[in-house]
């Protein structure tokens, strides 16, 4: 008989599992197939709300500055190909995704990408900035590589 | 984006959310729908490898997810044997305990249950049942291939535990055979 024992403790790796995106994935696809798109977006908000509870709060007493350190974390994690920009006016953030490491990886998995996958971006965004003085925009979305140019603006700012 | 880092809260709030919408019975139709679509890599490797498939998938896996466990894997040249892990902290239920801004789903651990024996029956492994201490976010398991598989199975199995047997120092794994 051949024994094998591996001992690890948490402080052994980095916590980056990108299987999980697909995991996601496949929630979405679920949702979409149970429950249509108003489930879809509906859970999205749910989770919103309740996870980003403090991320939101964070935005209303920093500002953008919240979610320009939230999305440098993520992306200097998971890596991908996005460029995080401010410019001097401090009510707007632009995040250009060229190649999105979720969408990404996905791919490399060869599993279809859910119907309005982009969603988990665009919805929690949008929600995120309910009841606050800024909006959430969304355009140039690509299912193949994921990218899409995301940005957060004064409510009352021109696009 | 929702990193992966953060997909924990976003899968136990789905379990929370199908619970809110329909019942408990529609969040175990979710981890049967998981259990069907979403465990190829563990059914490939099982396929493959028969109870081996089974420590290298969670060997990966445990790994990426900064696990605190100590796995085990006690094999036969002919497949059979069996794997035991002792998780120590759970690095999704762990989260989910640090978290004071949402409630975790109170079933949460229960998904581990449902998903895998439905891919693990298939090629003859049984899960025996799991001691759980959801507030310590701790469990034990084991997985036990009681009959031999397919030769070829049992043989693309134990010479991958004798390649792992080969590489066990430079990847701190405590190896033996007798």
């Amino acid at each position: 008989m051949l024994h094998l024992r591996m001992d690890r403790r948490a402080s052994d790796n980095v916590y980056l599992h990108k299987d999980f995106h697909n995991a996601l994935n496949l929630a979405i696809q679920y949702l979409s197939d149970n429950f249509g798109e108003e489930g879809v977006k509906d859970y999205l908000r749910f989770f919103a709300r309740n996870y980003y509870s403090i991320l939101k709060a964070d935005l209303m007493q920093r500002g953008l500055i919240a979610l320009e350190e939230h999305y440098r974390k993520i992306y200097d994690l998971e890596g991908g190909d996005v460029t995080i920009e401010r410019t001097e006016d401090p009510d707007e953030l632009t995040i250009t995704v060229r190649v999105c490491p979720a969408v990404e990886h996905i791919r490399k998995l060869g599993t279809p990408l859910a119907p309005n996958y982009e969603w988990t971006t665009s919805v929690v965004h949008e929600t995120i900035c309910e009841d606050t003085p800024w909006r959430a925009e969304f355009s140039n979305w690509d299912p193949q590589t994921g990218a899409s140019i995301q940005r957060f603006v004064r409510k009352e700012a021109k696009k | 984006m929702i990193s992966c880092t953060e997909f924990i809260p976003s899968y136990s709030l789905l379990f929370t959310w199908l619970e809110n919408k329909v019942d408990y019975d529609e969040v175990v139709r979710y981890w049967e729908y998981l259990g069907r679509i979403s465990t190829g890599k563990l059914e490939a490797a099982v396929k493959e490898k028969g109870l081996f498939g089974c420590w290298e998938y969670w060997k990966a896996a445990l790994n990426e997810e900064a696990a605190d466990f100590v796995m085990e894997i006690h094999i036969n040249e002919d497949g059979t044997g069996y794997l035991a892990s002792d998780m120590r902290y759970c690095p999704s239920m762990g989260r989910l305990l640090e978290y004071d801004h949402f409630e975790p789903h109170h079933d949460y651990c229960a998904h581990c249950d449902v998903i895998y024996p439905i891919v693990l029956d298939k090629y003859g492994i049984r899960s025996a049942p799991r001691t759980l201490d959801v507030q310590r976010a701790a469990c034990a398991i084991s997985l036990h291939m009681d009959e031999p598989p397919a030769p070829e199975v049992a043989a693309a199995g134990w010479q991958a535990a004798l390649k792992e047997l080969e590489n066990a120092e430079a990847e701190a794994i405590t190896a033996w055979v007798d």
